[in-house]
Parts: structure tokens; C-alpha cells; sequence
């Protein structure tokens, strides 16, 4: 299968009188997409903003990043089963700007997945996103049944994202790209001999399922991640837009849909294919809360390993707490099946730095890459400019805000689990603890 | 009693009776209350066994489904 | 102008004697002595301006008293840092450096800097209370060993950053903390770079670094079974946060810093609406319904109905387990078996959700 990702690199956003890409800039029509924001008719305002790296602007509640992108040919759109029909995402060609994301913030209210980031300051680096050029849709809804519920479904605006990141991706349709990135892969039985002479890795994905409620976890096709047992997909469909992004995770813990379509760890695998392992493809797993269901994905993850022939495993977990059983466990069945397994996980230890790193533990996990502490104190200090509404951060239950949190000066005290996905498990982090 | 048996064993418990289900431990919504009331009874009976048995190393208890 | 420090040193290093003089007790010395000298010949930004000596045998016999006295010379005295050692490998010394070290950073909120060797058993009693750098096991690194507390209390002095225990060269204190790579001078490999070389590594058999060690299970002493359950008290405890409705110690629904005690003597049962759970990490609505599914009342009076089992406690003890770390839950299970102990509990069942 073989996916292509054609790259726009953007040195600028802008907005004009005409929406499309020329030498690099990338303009907006506001008006034109602001209208495509309000066709849902739950949208009951809609601004939009464009922020760069350096600029002092601290962004409050972030619900949602995605890339800016369409599709020229194989699935019917970006997210198919989500918001266009279904089809295969393993196959065909990707338009999409590369160095640009589409922001979506809350004009006011908040959940407890949400989460802030600054553009400039000394926090700009605590996210991917401090540094790409982004533009910003602050928007309200009408969703009254969770207005004040801390446990956000956030549909309509998680949605008037993916529209409108492919309402203006659609403008690349046409256009000739910097450069293609190609994505290929062979059945697994049916690689070349040097291929097959290598290691064999498999990259586990645990994103957040754990909702038993519907709308809030993960959809992979469309289809809620908690009603699945774990299987076996082709990178190119994370690649090119089967899974989006749930509202459920403590912030820093999260997984963007944007960090699903450019999943770093992904690219690393397909990179080293055929020169120091061969890729096998991705397990898709989940995060449960009855031990029994956490012990079943497990031991299924393991079986598919084992039947690819994997020798090698990399696990990444999109939480933390409870989740951290799903976590240890499939790693510690991996181990037991002979696959050599590495793990990518935040850590929580407390403010002090004195609680344990993961709350199950298994020296069977004798390899784990650490991407931050959910729990680390952060001051930040005032931002020129706030969009949405930095009071969601000490009224809304955002993970690692409470009442009080926020200064009159718009200075804030955090725990990182408030920073939108800044632990990012995806494989992004350039943090990790140390022991003091 | 708990159902995360893994984090018992974490923290270092020594007898160990699993539950069923984080959010409501011996309680199940799908069953009928006597069920339930079957299911309770039968995994504290296994948690009062539990404190009568000597145990050598952390040990967990099995139940009847 | 430089930061003040004191510097503890047993009956040898002190210049007083030898084993002989091992039973000798604290006195404090102004002004620099023996290895101190070393220490502020290197250091820039602290000077060591009393010796506090005491032989390491008195320390080993008479711990609480050895402690007390020594507190007792500081009062009033300024001083900013606290020295102890080097210990190298002698196990009393380490001992001592470590007790005294500890009580000193307690009291006196200053930093207390020690050295040991790997094998001093001092390094695993108190390397989560002082920081303890690691030393040679001889006298003969002395230099090396002083040179390395001396610039690192420099470094404390100066207000700059501390890097991690394995870089400045002192045992991990347990505590972990997010650190950006490029802050430590390290090249930033994002975490999928890390994986898939640590991967690597560890698929062709060469050498690999986890950066999160799994520390040795922290394992419990095993209760005795109870010999005649129908003659003993069994009391119900849980981390469910199951209260009576108006929760009246105002105990938290997360990060939780209290627990409650609650009288049950009169109840067969937990009726609705009286108790709920205010535990924010899970769905609460079952156990809302009837809270018996969390904290098994109903079923433990059967089974004393029945015989069983010979008395419940008359109350039922009661806390959050959701963002509540280790030590405030290791605090308040101290304080909830001292109570039982009291009552004479001779069994709990303990609910968790």
C-alpha cells in the first residue's frame, strides 16, 4: 500500500481576499471560512486569528489541533467514516500544509481535556505548537446539556475543525507540492530479503478509549475505540486521517488528531524500514478500566505480535493514572512472547517529584522513554493577548487548573497536565524526567 | 478488595481479592440485585477467608465468575 | 560574600583520635579543621566557618541523644549550608553523617551535602534525605571526594541550576522532576528517536539506559493469618470515598489530604441518599445507588449474623485514592492502623476502586 503526502511548506498565514497557497503564504479568506464554520447550526459564534512562533499569545482552552490538508485521491476525504464516507486511508495522495496547524479554542468554556499554550515566552517550547504557524478558531456553541459539565464531548467544535481544516486543505487539490513524502509498504509475507533479514517492529498505539460513555473517546474509522479489541492496521491509514482524537485525556497526556496525522514515531519506523528493521505495521490497542478488559487487549496485542513475527515492540500510552495498567500489562506480555518492547509514557510524580512514576510497575518494563511529569508546577507568566477565556482554566475543571489558578495580571500557576499536548506521547517530547 | 489487581501488587498488599469493576467494586448494574447480592457476599466471604490463611508471598485469591 | 557552612566530622577526621576515642561526644569547634581546610581551599562561594565532631560510637549507641546535642550547638549559629563527611565505606561514620544530616535538614531547613561509597550502608538509609555524593572507600579519595561537595555546594551558593543526581554525582533522592534536554546541554531527541534507538539497542544486544528504572517493590511485611475469626473485630476501610451525604470532614475528591471515621454501629446497611461517594475518579452513579457496592456493609453484618465472624468495628474509615500520592496516603494509613491498634481491629477488609 502506498501513500503519498504532498508537502506545502508555509512560511506565512495570512489573510486575503482570495483563499489559497502562492510562494509560500498561505492565505485565508476569513469571510469564506468563517461561513463554512457556521453551516452547523450549533455554532453560535466563530472568530478567526492567526498566531506565530514568538508572538505573545497565550491560547485558553485548546480543544483541538489539526493539520491543514485534503485529499487528491484514495479515501473521499480527511477523516473518512468521520466526516466523509469510508474508504481505506492507507492508499493514495495527501495535499497538506507542512509548518502550519488550524487551532480550535473555546470562546469560553472549557473541560477537563483542555488545555492552554503559549506562542511565545518561556512555555512556547512546552508544546509542538509554539512553534508552527497557526491559525485559530475561537468559536461557541450551543451545546447546553454540557455547559458546565467538567467532561466535554465538544463535538461541534471538534468537528467544525476537521471542516474547515479541509474546507481551506482543498485549496492544494490542484497545486504542485514542495515535496512528496511516499509511504509504502509490502504485506508483511512478501518483502524483499534484505527487508526480512532485519529485526521486525511493531508500534503499539494505546490512545484514550476509556469513556464509557460514546462521543468522547478516540474513533478509528469512526468507530468508538472502548467497542474494539485491539488489530492490526497499515500505518499509512493513522498517516493519512482513520483515527481522530477523542475529548477525554488530561491535557498534557493528550494525542492530537494533528499528532495522529504526522505521528513522529510512525515516520522514525517507516524511515528505518529496510535499513536497520522492518516495520510490520501498527497494533491498535485501547485503554479500559476493568482489568479484565485491560488484561484481554493485552494479551490479544501480544498474539498479533507474536503471529507478525515481531521481535521488537514500541508501546505508547495516551494517559496516565489507571491507564498505566493497560500500559505495563501489554508490555509485560510482549516481553513474555519474546518480543524485545520499549515504552513511551509520561510520568506522574507528584509536585514534590516524590510520588511513584507509574502507578503499576513490572521490571519485565526495562526500557521506557519518559516525556514529562503531568504533575510539574509551572508559573507562567502574563500574555499580551488571551484568546478564548484564561478564567476556563481555574472555573471549567481543565486538568491541572483550579479556582485561584489564575492571577488578576493573567499570570497563571499550572500543573502541566493543563498544557495542551505537552507530553506529547506521541513521540515529540524533547523533555523527559530525571531522578534529582 | 479491588479490581486493579496489578496496582494491589504495585503498592505491595499481601492478600489480594479481586473485584469487579473499578466504578462499583461489588456491585453490578447488568445483574439483578440478587445476583449482586450473590456476587457480594461471595467475594467477602473469600476477603474473611483471605484473613485467615497464612501467605507466603503475595498472594491473590480467585473468585467464582 | 561567602555563604556559611558547618562541616560534621567523627573522632578520626575531627583530630581527635582513633577507635579509642570513638565514644566521644559532640563539641563544636570554630573556625575550619583537618579536611575542612581542603574544603575551602576549592570552594568559591562557601566557607566553612565551625566543625561540629562526635564519635561515631556514641552517635551508634545514644542516636537520639547524639542528634539532640548536636541541634543544640547550631541554635543561633548563621549558617547556610551543612557539610558531613566524606564517609567513604565506614559504616558508622555514614551513619552518623546521615542521622545528624537528616535532623539538621529538618530543622534547620539548609541543605546538607554528605559523600559515601556505594557500599556504605548510610547511602541507601538516608540517600533520599541529604544529598550523599558518591565517594571512594578509602581516605585516600579524599580530595576528589571533598572537590566534588564543594563545587556542588558552590553551585547551591550561586543560585544556579542543579542538574540531575547522575550528572552532578550524587545518589537519587527518589525524586523526579521534567527537565528539558537542551536545558542540561543535551542534544533534544524527541521521545521516538529515543524509542526507536533504545529498540535498537536492545534487539542487537548492545547496551541501553531506561529512563525510568523500575525501583524495587516496596513490599509489605505479611500479616499473620488470624487464628479465630469468630472471636476478632474486622473493620471496613476503603479509598472509595464513601461518606455520609453532608461529607462533614470536608474530605477532597481528589488529591485527597484527609480521611473520616464514621459510625456505623447502628446501621445494617448504607442506605441511599444518607452516604454517597464524592471520589471524582470514577462514574459515580452505581455507587451512589447503593454505596454497600463500594464499602460492603450489608454483607459483612450478614456474615457476623451467621457467625462468621465475631465483631465489625463500630466504625468504618473512609478516604479518596485518586491523585492522592503516596505519601499522604502512607500518612493517613498510619494514622487509620493507629487507631484501629486502639480499637483492637485485628483484620480489615479494604475496598479500593
Amino acid at each position: 500500500m502506498k501513500l503519498e503526502i504532498g508537502n506545502f511548506v508555509v512560511k506565512e498565514v495570512a489573510f486575503g481576499a482570495k483563499t489559497g497557497f502562492a510562494d509560500g503564504v498561505f492565505t485565508v479568506c476569513k469571510e469564506e471560512a468563517l461561513a463554512e464554520v457556521l453551516k452547523d447550526e450549533h455554532i453560535t459564534e466563530a472568530e478567526l486569528h492567526i498566531v506565530k512562533p514568538g508572538d505573545e499569545v497565550r491560547l485558553c482552552p485548546v480543544k483541538e489541533a489539526l493539520e491543514i490538508r485534503c485529499r487528491v485521491s484514495g479515501a473521499p476525504g480527511n477523516h473518512p467514516g468521520v466526516t466523509s464516507g469510508l474508504q481505506s486511508a492507507a492508499t493514495g495522495r495527501v495535499h497538506t500544509l507542512s509548518g502550519a496547524a488550524l487551532l480550535v479554542v473555546g470562546k469560553h468554556w472549557g473541560s477537563f481535556q483542555d488545555g492552554i499554550l503559549d506562542m511565545g515566552g518561556p512555555f512556547q517550547r512546552d508544546t509542538i505548537y509554539g512553534f508552527l504557524k497557526n491559525l485559530v478558531l475561537v468559536a461557541d456553541t450551543d451545546e447546553e446539556f454540557e455547559r458546565h459539565e467538567q467532561q466535554k464531548k465538544n463535538h461541534a467544535l471538534r468537528w467544525a475543525g476537521m471542516r474547515l481544516a479541509e474546507f481551506l486543505g482543498n485549496t492544494l487539490a490542484g497545486l504542485t507540492p514542495d515535496s512528496v513524502d511516499t509511504y509504502e509498504l509490502d504485506a508483511v509475507n512478501r518483502r524483499c530479503a534484505a527487508a526480512m533479514g532485519l529485526p521486525s517492529v511493531v508500534y503499539v498505539m494505546q490512545p484514550q478509549t476509556q469513556m464509557e460513555a460514546m462521543g468522547y473517546n478516540t474513533l478509528i474509522y469512526g468507530w468508538d475505540g472502548n467497542h474494539m479489541l485491539p488489530t492490526c492496521m497499515h500505518p499509512n491509514e493513522i498517516l493519512g486521517g482513520a483515527v481522530i482524537s477523542g475529548s477525554f485525556m488530561p491535557c498534557s497526556s493528550k494525542i492530537s488528531t494533528y499528532e495522529f496525522q504526522n505521528n513522529p514515531t510512525i515516520k522514525r519506523l517507516m524511515k528505518e524500514h529496510g535499513k536497520t528493521l522492518n516495520f510490520l505495521g501498527v497494533i491498535m490497542s485501547n485503554l479500559n478500566v476493568v482489568m479484565e478488559q485491560k488484561l484481554r487487549s493485552a494479551i490479544m496485542v501480544a498474539q498479533i505480535a507474536k503471529n507478525l513475527g515481531a521481535d521488537g515492540a514500541i508501546v505508547a500510552e495516551e494517559g496516565y493514572g489507571n491507564p498505566d495498567v493497560d500500559y505495563i500489562q501489554v508490555i509485560v506480555e510482549l516481553e513474555n512472547a519474546g518480543v524485545k518492547t520499549v515504552g513511551i509514557s509520561n510520568e506522574c510524580t507528584g509536585r514534590d517529584g516524590k510520588s511513584q512514576a507509574l502507578v503499576a510497575l513490572d521490571p519485565k518494563a526495562d526500557a521506557l522513554v519518559s516525556t514529562g511529569n503531568v504533575s510539574e508546577l509551572l508559573r507562567m507568566p502574563p500574555m499580551k493577548t488571551v484568546l478564548g477565556e484564561l478564567d476556563a482554566l481555574q472555573r471549567d475543571g481543565l486538568s491541572g487548573g483550579w479556582a485561584g489558578c489564575v492571577a488578576a495580571d493573567g499570570s497563571c500557576v499550572i500543573e502541566n497536565n493543563a498544557m495542551f499536548c505537552s507530553d506529547h506521547p506521541s513521540g515529540y517530547s524533547v523533555k523527559r524526567c530525571f531522578e534529582f | 478488595m479491588c479490581n486493579l489487581v496489578n496496582i494491589a501488587r504495585t503498592v505491595g498488599s499481601n492478600r489480594i481479592v479481586p473485584t469487579f469493576a473499578v466504578p462499583y467494586p461489588l456491585g453490578n448494574p447488568q445483574a439483578s440485585a440478587e445476583e449482586q447480592w450473590k456476587m457480594r457476599m461471595h467475594r467477602v466471604e473469600r476477603a474473611v477467608q483471605a484473613l485467615q490463611t497464612d501467605v507466603q508471598e503475595q498472594t491473590l485469591f480467585a473468585v467464582e465468575r | 560574600m561567602k555563604k556559611k557552612a558547618v562541616h560534621y566530622l567523627n573522632q578520626f577526621f575531627g583530630q581527635v583520635g582513633g577507635e579509642d576515642m570513638a565514644d566521644f561526644e559532640p563539641v563544636l569547634h570554630d573556625g575550619a579543621l583537618g579536611c575542612s581546610n581542603i574544603f575551602n581551599g576549592v570552594a568559591k562561594n562557601v566557607e566553612i566557618t565551625h566543625t561540629l565532631i562526635c564519635g561515631d560510637n556514641f552517635v551508634a549507641s545514644h542516636p537520639e541523644e547524639a542528634v539532640e546535642r548536636c541541634l543544640k550547638f547550631l541554635e543561633g549559629k548563621s549558617f547556610d549550608l551543612f557539610i558531613a563527611g566524606p564517609a567513604f565505606k565506614a559504616g558508622r561514620y555514614g551513619n552518623a553523617c546521615g542521622l545528624v544530616g537528616k535532623a539538621v535538614s529538618e530543622k534547620f531547613r539548609v541543605p546538607v551535602i554528605s559523600s559515601m561509597n556505594v557500599e556504605n550502608p548510610g547511602v541507601e538509609l538516608f540517600r533520599k534525605d541529604i544529598y550523599i555524593f558518591k565517594g571512594g572507600a578509602r581516605a585516600t579519595t579524599m580530595k576528589p571526594d571533598i572537590e566534588a561537595m564543594a563545587a556542588f555546594a558552590d553551585k547551591i551558593a550561586a543560585d544556579q541550576r542543579l542538574l540531575p543526581a547522575a550528572m552532578e554525582g550524587y545518589f537519587g533522592r527518589g525524586i523526579r522532576h521534567q527537565v528539558f534536554l537542551a536545558d542540561l546541554g543535551l542534544e533534544p531527541v524527541p521521545a521516538c528517536d529515543r524509542a526507536v534507538d533504545m529498540l535498537l539497542a536492545k534487539l542487537n544486544g548492545a547496551p541501553f539506559e531506561t529512563e525510568l528504572p523500575i525501583p524495587a517493590q516496596d513490599l509489605v511485611a505479611i500479616a499473620p493469618a488470624i487464628k479465630d475469626i469468630r472471636k476478632a473485630k474486622i473493620a471496613l476501610v476503603s479509598s472509595g470515598g464513601i461518606v455520609p451525604s453532608d461529607n462533614p470532614d470536608r474530605i477532597e475528591s481528589c488529591s485527597a489530604t484527609r480521611w473520616g471515621k464514621y459510625d456505623i454501629a447502628a446501621l445494617e446497611r448504607f442506605p441511599a441518599g444518607e452516604y454517597k461517594t464524592i471520589h471524582a475518579g470514577y462514574d459515580p452513579a452505581v455507587a451512589n445507588q447503593n454505596p454497600n457496592v463500594v464499602v460492603p456493609l450489608d454483607a459483612i453484618r450478614e456474615l457476623q449474623k451467621q457467625g462468621v465472624l465475631g465483631e465489625v468495628d463500630d466504625y468504618f474509615y473512609t478516604t479518596v485514592g485518586t491523585g492522592t500520592t503516596q505519601g499522604e496516603a502512607a500518612r493517613m494509613g498510619q494514622e487509620i492502623s493507629a487507631v484501629l491498634h486502639a480499637r483492637g481491629v485485628e483484620g480489615v477488609i479494604l475496598t479500593a476502586t
